[in-house]
């Protein structure tokens, strides 16, 4: 890989996350699904006011204990 | 085999049972896309009340049936082109339910922003659905963009289950209107191409 390709990559990564043209069940799709699940999962409630959820959340709890 | 082709492949046991089941009793397919779009109503009135796990339950049930109809339908050799567009028309109530149910509890709690969120979401998952339906009746398949009926479909049981509801409708909102642009973009890229390829 050139240094132009390596520069280039994170707009590369961007573009493909976004243009979506993954089947199901191939890598890229795993990384995606666990990105979504550690959003939904490790976001603390409060920072995006969720209207009912109770808890604080994983980095909620992380902060709490470092605290 | 990737981590969520396991979970596919795990759930398709018990799926495969009941779609013997459903085959052995002869029902209709179009019946099981009905009675599954009647439970999900269920969970709608369950989301309306902010029963959260209650209504993960009923979409999990309502879900099955929204599986096995067109499995169903193949083994009976039932498939048929009213078939399909049935189940699309009934998946479209059932997603516009859940919805409306979001925004029942959401106004309920005086969240206007809320409200607003989940209208949004809602907007771009028809949105998504249409386009794909639209581009295809133009080019021959518009399969692009991650946030499908099925992503969807689980994402809102996870939100159910865990009580994360705000976090999946944000996830749901933003991915879904990826999904259209993607759609769009991908069309006219198509178009375009067809068109420039007939002058040449």
């Amino acid at each position: 890989m050139t240094l132009r390709q390596l520069a280039f990559l994170p707009f590369l990564i961007l573009w493909n996350a976004a243009y979506w043209t993954y089947e199901r069940a191939t890598w890229q799709y795993d990384l995606l699904v666990l990105a979504i699940l550690a959003f939904v999962w490790i976001t603390p409630p409060a920072w995006l006011n969720d209207p009912t959820a109770d808890g604080l959340g994983l980095i909620g709890w992380l902060r709490l204990f470092f605290e | 085999m990737t981590f969520t082709g396991l979970i596919g492949a795990t759930c398709m046991f018990p799926l495969r049972l009941l779609i013997a089941i459903s085959v052995k009793l002869r029902l209709h397919p179009n019946v099981l896309t009905l009675i599954g779009v009647l439970i999900n109503i269920l969970a709608a009135l369950a989301l309306a009340q902010g029963r959260f796990t209650l209504a993960g339950t009923i979409m999990t049930v309502a879900n099955i049936f929204d599986f096995i109809d067109g499995k169903v339908a193949e083994e009976l050799q039932l498939g048929s082109e009213f078939g399909g567009f049935w189940d699309s028309v009934m998946d479209r109530f059932s997603d516009i339910s859940l919805f409306i149910g979001l925004v029942y509890l959401y106004a309920q709690l005086g969240r206007t922003d809320y409200v607003v969120i989940t209208a949004l979401t809602m907007m771009f998952a028809v949105l998504t659905s249409y386009t794909r339906a639209r581009a295809e009746s133009l080019i021959s398949k518009c399969k692009v963009g991650f946030m499908e009926r099925p992503e969807r479909i689980v994402l809102f049981m996870i939100g159910a289950f865990t009580n994360r509801m705000a976090a999946v409708l944000w996830v749901i909102c933003i991915l879904s209107a990826l999904t259209v642009a993607d759609r769009i973009y991908y069309t006219w890229r198509e178009l375009n191409h067809e068109r420039t390829g007939a002058t040449v």
